[in-house]
């Protein structure tokens, strides 16, 4: 008899399991190009190790995935007046079928990635497209579609769509609670896996200890819990995801080492400035300046086609985007000219922004790059169920997650010959620079 | 408008809230800027869809979360079993006062939003806020049903609850029409 459970090795998980139904999908094409893709695009040049791909990502996505389901949907685990909001929860039926999709959608969520990951695919793609589009457009294609009616019982791909890429990114498709609160397990901004797997994983390869937690406890104490009222009226009850009181610290640790990764892996401001280098020579390289939305081309095109590109690009002066594949093969990039600082921020939140257009006049636009972003969402801000059975919010009960900053990165970068000059000439104008902003009246 | 712009407004939106009597967490914040978006026409440019306790914008969120960083609003934990509170800043007071130009523009609008929704709860802020992205969507239907279709969006909204929201909404159209 055919094997009908597979087991597949993972440095975070042990184990990766999955059935018959469910390894079509791993062996289908959109999902084995992640093997091609970088979880974390040139990070490898500041973190050697860290040349880990998506395609296991996703696995450990869709391990952690159904980890959570049974945690939270346990009869055990589940309030009354959840069951009441959520007939799902009682239906066998219903619960195996959204346990497959669930996990079926962990394990495409990243399938639309273009090469190297994040790197600028705002610039890189037409507007109105991201990677979520292109995730979306894969798993409702004809070639997917096949699978999905495979399976038994088969999938509706919409279902899929919705849980992998979640209501943000979604807006034109209705979310039931249900649907809300699947979607939130895989890309929820307090407890979802995709994170969960990628802190764990990342700092596994980049070798560094910030984004280890304690997930095992963490997702054990995970529930789906009624809201807490916003004032003191009564609003409907909407259940959320959050953390029984025993599981809080590991909470605290989740959100600590989502900091800490953030502002030393994610954004240390190496990393952030080959990916400037990067999207330049794209934006050279690629006809018309961005990548194909055909989703044939999209398959076909995997950090492998531009590693080469950029390889070639170096060593021909003649080709596009040498000078930025040089700066990324010879490691001769840009360097840190100014970053964001708690008192410049005070007088002008977009200081950076200042800072970039006066180097500009002064060194010339080929010379300066920016680097901004801001932390999206509110993390920290969750259900949780306490020791005498009340539903209080996270930052009630911890004072850690009170405190815990926002993640915000404003650099200025300079080319490296003139590094010298630009700081001399930042120190003796800093002041006057970044004085408070506002209007004229 | 800029980030900045949008940010003063929304400091001065938090500060008209708190002066009405506002819990003013987040969900107070967003439906109240969804009517200053879409009842007073301010251009803060928000894409909000039909979410939880009804209209809500991910952008908005990301907005606040901003602003946070940028040291001009406030999370103030509440006792429990309350939500936590969104308020503005010592600082935000001086950040205002540097856009005089945009809040002279539009400080009418959020006084008349504070004025109107400063006093009510979430639930009732939902039913209301849900009336008017109906209405939006469905503009040549007549007020059952507008009604209807809150009841369908959202079971709990009983049908009595939602034709009074949708009327309530009617007058706050007029209202601020008579306002311009």
């Amino acid at each position: 008899m055919a094997k009908q459970l597979h087991e597949i090795r993972d440095p975070i998980h042990v184990f990766v399991r999955l059935d018959t139904d469910e390894r079509k999908v791993l062996d289908s094409r959109p999902f084995q190009r992640l093997r091609h893709i970088h979880q974390l695009a040139l990070s490898y040049l500041v973190y050697p190790a860290a040349t880990h791909r998506r395609f296991e990502h996703s696995l450990g996505v869709m391990e952690l995935a159904g980890r959570v389901f049974d945690v939270v949907t346990h009869k055990d685990a589940v309030r009354e007046e959840v069951r009441r909001a959520l007939p799902e929860i009682a239906n066998e039926d219903a619960l195996r079928y959204w346990r497959r999709v669930l996990r079926m959608a962990a394990l495409c969520h990243d399938m639309g990635h273009l090469p190297f990951s994040h790197a600028a695919e705002k610039e890189l793609l037409p507007s109105d497209w991201n990677h979520e589009r292109l995730t979306r457009e894969i798993i409702l294609s004809d070639e997917m579609k096949i699978i999905w009616e495979s399976m038994t019982p088969p999938v509706r791909p919409l279902d899929v769509v919705k849980l992998a890429v979640g209501p943000r990114e979604a807006k034109d498709l209705t979310f039931s609670t249900w649907e809300d609160i699947l979607a939130e397990i895989i890309v929820g901004n307090s407890f979802g896996v995709d994170r969960m797997d990628y802190l764990l994983r990342d700092s596994h390869h980049a070798g560094v200890a910030y984004g280890k937690f304690d997930h095992f406890r963490l997702i054990d104490t995970l529930r789906i819990l009624p809201t807490a009222p916003s004032g003191p009226d009564q609003p409907p009850p909407e259940p959320a995801l959050g953390v029984e009181d025993g599981g809080i610290h590991s909470a605290e640790a989740l959100l600590l080492a989502r900091y800490f990764m953030y502002s030393q892996v994610y954004f240390h401001p190496i990393r952030r400035i080959y990916d400037i280098h990067l999207k330049d020579f794209l934006s050279a390289w690629l006809l018309g300046a961005k990548f194909a939305t055909d989703l044939e081309k999209h398959l076909r095109t995997t950090d492998n086609e531009v590693s080469a590109a950029l390889w070639e690009a170096a060593h021909d002066p003649t080709k596009p985007g040498h000078a930025d594949a040089q700066r990324i093969v010879g490691h001769q990039h840009f360097k840190v000219l100014y970053q964001r600082r708690p008192d410049d921020v005070a007088k002008n939140p977009e200081a950076g922004q200042v800072v970039f257009e006066a180097a500009k006049s002064e060194f010339g636009t080929e010379n300066v790059r920016h680097d901004r972003y801001t932390q999206k969402g509110s993390a920290h801000i969750f259900p949780v169920l306490t020791k005498d059975e009340r539903i209080a919010y996270s930052v009630q009960v911890s004072e850690t997650l009170q405190r815990l900053p926002v993640v915000d990165v404003d650099y200025v970068f300079v080319h490296p010959e003139r590094l010298g000059d630009a700081e001399r000439w930042l120190r003796a104008r800093h002041d006057s620079l970044i004085q408070r902003t506002g209007e004229a009246i | 408008m800029d980030r900045l712009q949008r940010g003063a407004i929304l400091i001065a939106l938090a500060d008209a809230l708190r002066r009405q009597g506002s819990w003013c967490g987040e969900t107070h914040l967003q439906k109240a800027t969804y009517f200053l978006q879409h009842l007073m026409e301010v251009p803060l440019e928000y894409d909000f869809i039909l979410y939880k306790h009804g209209p809500f914008s991910f952008d908005l969120r990301d907005e606040l979360t901003a602003l946070q960083s940028d040291q001009l609003l406030e999370l103030r934990p509440q006792p429990i079993p309350y939500g936590p509170s969104l308020l503005p800043t010592a600082a935000s007071v001086e950040f205002r006062e540097r856009y005089p130009r945009t809040l002279g523009t539009h400080q009418r609008s959020v006084d008349f939003v504070a004025r109107k929704l400063g006093d009510k709860g979430v639930s009732e802020l939902e039913r209301l806020a849900t009336a008017l992205y109906v209405t939006r969507q469905m503009t040549d239907a007549d007020a059952e049903a507008r009604a209807r279709r809150i009841n369908e969006l959202k079971p709990h909204v009983s049908l009595d609850e939602a034709r009074q929201a949708v009327a309530s909404v009617d007058r706050l159209k007029e209202e601020a029409a008579s306002l311009s």
